[in-house]
């Protein structure tokens, strides 16, 4: 009787600590996962600063307003020129 | 039993084939009875060595052995914190850092690669092949070949495959807004510690704390468990700024063009909001371009704004009258004789005015800018009414707002005034202000008749003021600041289509060797946009104009009328006025 307990127990010990190896083989492939993730996430932070700074730099108004001007043709307003709408006048 | 019955057996089988154990000549010798025991001496010595050992290794050595260990299998992997970015009010980046790596190298590695290698090497590093071998050529094992270079050229550099190369990750600053911005914004030095202005100011929020975290890492490189404390790394904080990138432009080529029309030396600007007391736009000319700092001056580096002090000259006068018609001494009406002669003797010393005006009201005095006048007003009230009123405009005070240089300038203590000294501070002489002291005293009368704290960050909240005249005198003075930029004025060309704006010039002689120079002027202008509702107080300076014009009218007041006349347009404030073209009649002329 106590031999057949005993084999049982060596069986589900065993089991456990193949389930262990597994779990731990698992759990690092997953925290493998998440470095890669987290590393990704900083290298999008990274773009998000670089397309900010490019569009900061694309927009700058001294290229805005050479663009206006000699490409496009463009001229500043003046007041002159310019019909003023007030809202609830008639 | 049974056992014992079987052995029994067995000794018969054995016995059956005619040798006897029980008599094996072997076990008849007899051996001498020290062996044993020195077999069991060693034995037992070798089992005290092993005990020995297993104690040294798991009491003694165990740190040293379990670091070992760790070293093998744990790194410590630093992680690196991004310095704040700084924007501007409406959330476009000024400042931001991208990481960049800095090249190294142990030179007698890298010298022992192939010379093509090198020749590569140096060309991806924009430098020549001399001095690349001039930077190896050196006894130490640790060689930085060039800070800060872009991802796409280390790839690059990588491919080469190069023995004794490596790299260490960093950052690099970027302002995309380059020389427009950099006196508000400042910069950082390679090591990204701030330099200048607002990144110098600020360095304590902006720079972040690295961290760190103990991995262990498999075979691949990989990294599979943390280990222990980790230190979570804290970026900056990113910090907006007053600054709106469109005024800050616009103020920007306003006194570029200025500078460069007049012929002057260097030129400012400064543009405040009136009612959260902002710093909207800080231009200097010359300037620099920060992404380049090869070539810095500095004459380039100075900000003007805020680092000099000059005579204010004819800006202050509105601040003697205030204070007169605040005290109920006079009324804008009150007339006063500025003589027809244009001089007025205080003392030792003779006051003039280029034109006499004979007599003319309060409001007159402000219009023409009459020294005489101004100087017969101030010698009515006594020294300290004055002097305190000039402390309350924030004039010789030090400046709280937090910029890397900020200047006091200099009001001396009433106590020490002589007649006629008091009669040329009513005018501005014998005084120092900066430019944005200036400005911001004009919000006394943009504003009712407080005074409020100036900020170069996004303000929230409403900012408390501080009253110094009454709601009353403020109004009057407003009306009569509206009256210089009018026809009779002297700042007839401040005027801007489309609005009604108000101001103060000046024109200040340079001191130079102690002396009022007689051919070097500082031209300012000192106003308010629009007068309906004032919304923005600009200030405009012009450094040594060399040109045939040299009044505050006539080189500052036009600057201030293009700055203001777009700042108004691009800040999408409704005109007040309706004159919309502007033909300019002769400025007045103006006295100091």
């Amino acid at each position: 009787m106590s031999g057949k307990i005993n084999l049982v127990l060596a069986a589900l010990l065993v089991a456990c600590a193949l389930s262990v190896v597994k779990a731990q083989y698992i759990a690092r492939h997953l925290f493998i996962d998440l470095e890669a993730l987290q590393q990704q996430a900083r290298q999008l932070d990274i773009d998000w600063a670089q397309l900010q700074l490019d569009q900061s730099t694309l927009g700058k108004n001294a290229r805005i307003e050479q663009i206006a001007r000699t490409d496009l043709n463009m001229t500043p307003l003046t007041p002159a020129r310019t019909q003023y709408l007030t809202e609830g006048a008639k | 039993m049974k056992r014992a019955g079987e052995n029994k057996k067995g000794e018969r089988v054995a016995a059956s084939k005619g040798v006897k154990f029980s008599t094996s000549p072997l076990l008849a010798v007899r051996l001498p009875s020290w062996r044993s025991r020195v077999v069991l001496f060693v034995l037992f010595t070798a089992f005290v060595a092993l005990a020995g050992r297993a104690l040294w290794l798991q009491a003694v050595s165990r740190q040293f052995l379990q670091k070992q260990g760790a070293s093998r299998y744990e790194r410590t992997l630093e992680l690196p914190a991004t310095r704040g970015k700084i924007m501007d009010r409406n959330g476009q980046v000024l400042a931001s850092s991208i990481p960049v790596k800095a090249v190294w190298a142990i030179p007698d590695d890298v010298l022992a690669e192939p010379p093509e290698k090198l020749k590569k090497l140096a060309a991806l590093l924009e430098m020549s092949e001399a001095e690349l071998r001039k930077k190896l050529d050196s006894d130490r094992t640790f060689v930085y070949l060039k800070r800060q270079v872009e991802m796409d050229v280390i790839d690059k550099i990588n491919k080469l495959d190069i023995d004794g190369l490596d790299t260490r990750k960093e950052y690099k600053r970027f302002y995309p807004q380059g020389e427009v911005m950099t006196h508000m914004v400042g910069f950082t030095n390679v090591e990204d510690v701030g330099q200048e202005s607002m990144e110098l100011a600020q360095q304590k929020t902006l720079v972040g704390a690295t961290g760190s975290r103990k991995v262990i890492k498999d075979r691949l490189g990989h990294i599979v468990e943390d280990v222990g404390l980790s230190k979570e790394p804290h970026d900056g904080k990113d910090l907006t700024l007053s600054v709106d990138s469109k005024l800050q432009y616009i103020a920007f080529t306003s006194i570029k063009e200025a500078v460069e029309k007049f012929h002057a030396k260097a030129g400012a600007a400064v543009v405040l909001d009136v009612h959260t007391g902002e710093v909207l736009a800080l231009a200097n000319w010359p300037t620099y371009n920060p992404n380049d700092r090869t070539k810095l001056t500095g004459e380039q580096l100075r900000n003007r704004v805020i680092t000099d002090t000059f005579e204010p000259g004819s800006t202050l006068k509105p601040f003697t009258v205030a204070l007169a018609l605040d005290t109920n001494r006079v009324k804008p009406t009150t007339m006063f004789d500025t003589t027809l002669s244009g001089r007025y003797v205080v003392g030792d010393r003779t006051i003039r005015d280029t034109h006499a005006h004979g007599m003319i009201d309060v409001s007159t005095i402000i219009q023409k800018s009459s020294n005489i006048g101004v100087s017969k007003i101030a010698l009515a009230m006594p020294p300290q009414e004055m002097w305190e009123m000039f402390t309350k405009s924030g004039f010789g005070q030090a400046p709280r707002f937090g910029f890397p240089g900020a200047v006091a300038g200099r009001v001396r203590p009433y106590k020490s005034w002589r007649p006629v000294e008091q009669a040329n501070m009513s005018f501005g002489q014998g005084i120092s202000v900066s430019l944005l002291q200036l400005a911001r005293s004009y919000l006394i009368f943009a504003r009712d008749g407080d005074i409020i704290p100036l900020s170069f960050q996004k303000v929230t909240e409403k900012p408390v003021g501080q009253q110094v005249i009454s709601p009353k005198t403020a109004a009057e003075v407003r009306a009569m600041l509206e009256t210089v930029v009018l026809p009779g004025g002297t700042a007839t060309q401040a005027q801007v289509p489309g609005y009604r704006v108000g101001g103060k010039t000046g024109t200040a002689q340079k001191v130079i060797n102690g002396r009022y120079s007689q051919s070097h002027y500082i031209g300012s202008f000192a106003g308010i946009a629009p007068m309906s509702n004032p919304r923005f107080v600009i200030a405009v300076m012009v450094d040594d104009p060399t040109g045939p014009i040299h009044t505050g009218g006539g080189v500052a007041a036009p600057t201030f009328a293009a700055l203001a006349a777009n700042a108004l347009r691009a800040a999408n404030v409704s005109p007040d006025s309706t004159v919309t073209e502007i033909i300019h009649a002769e400025p007045a002329q103006e006295e100091n």
